[in-house]
């Protein structure tokens, strides 16, 4: 069989499935736990909205530093991407540091780091959502 | 630590496993790790501390 035989004879692509993945991937993103729930996981939405939520209300509350995007140099920028993993938690963390963030003292350097992790756990939640939407992951 | 440790350990055993028993067991194996890491490696750091 040629090369364009055997392209012919592939099943087209289902961009239906894939366009789902990615909306459900952005949910996830937005919502922690969201991009699970669309697709009726219940125990893995709710422990990412609880887990993601826990980190960033402790490490808001710890007044972690929570980048913006004029942070200068490049570890603010990634700090800003880890901290923009978070979705929507960014602005509820934004609403509790009303104070602004503390980091003289060791409290508010482990907020941070709390703040990082959270973020960069609910991307690899959002991308979990669209791996099992693409029927790759169980 | 012991919050973090707990948290990511939660998360992670949600990711990668499905039955709830395999979970249970991957949460507590990886919170023990990453507690006896994060007591190795301070007591590690502590000579060159000062």
């Amino acid at each position: 069989m040629t090369d364009e035989a055997q392209i012919a004879a592939a099943p087209p692509r289902d961009n239906k499935r894939e366009a789902r993945a990615i909306a459900f991937c952005v949910a996830g993103w937005l919502v922690p736990g969201l991009g699970h729930a669309l697709q009726k996981m219940w125990g893995r939405a709710i422990t990412f909205f609880a887990v993601v939520g826990v980190l960033v209300f402790v490490g808001a509350g710890m007044r972690g530093n929570l980048f913006n995007s004029d942070g200068g140099d490049a570890f603010a920028a990634l700090g800003y991407l880890a901290d923009l993993g978070t979705g929507g938690f960014y602005l509820l963390a934004k609403y509790i540091e009303v104070g602004g963030p503390d980091v003289s003292h060791a409290y508010g350097d482990y907020g941070t780091r709390f703040l990082a992790a959270a973020g960069v756990l609910n991307l690899l939640a959002a991308l979990h959502a669209y791996e099992a939407a693409r029927g790759r992951k169980a | 630590m012991l919050l973090f440790a707990l948290m990511i350990s939660i998360a992670f055993g949600f990711l990668s496993r499905r039955r709830p028993l395999d979970r249970v067991k991957y949460i507590a194996w990886s919170l023990l790790l990453f507690l006896l890491f994060g007591i190795g490696i301070g007591w590690g750091m502590y000579p060159f501390s000062r």
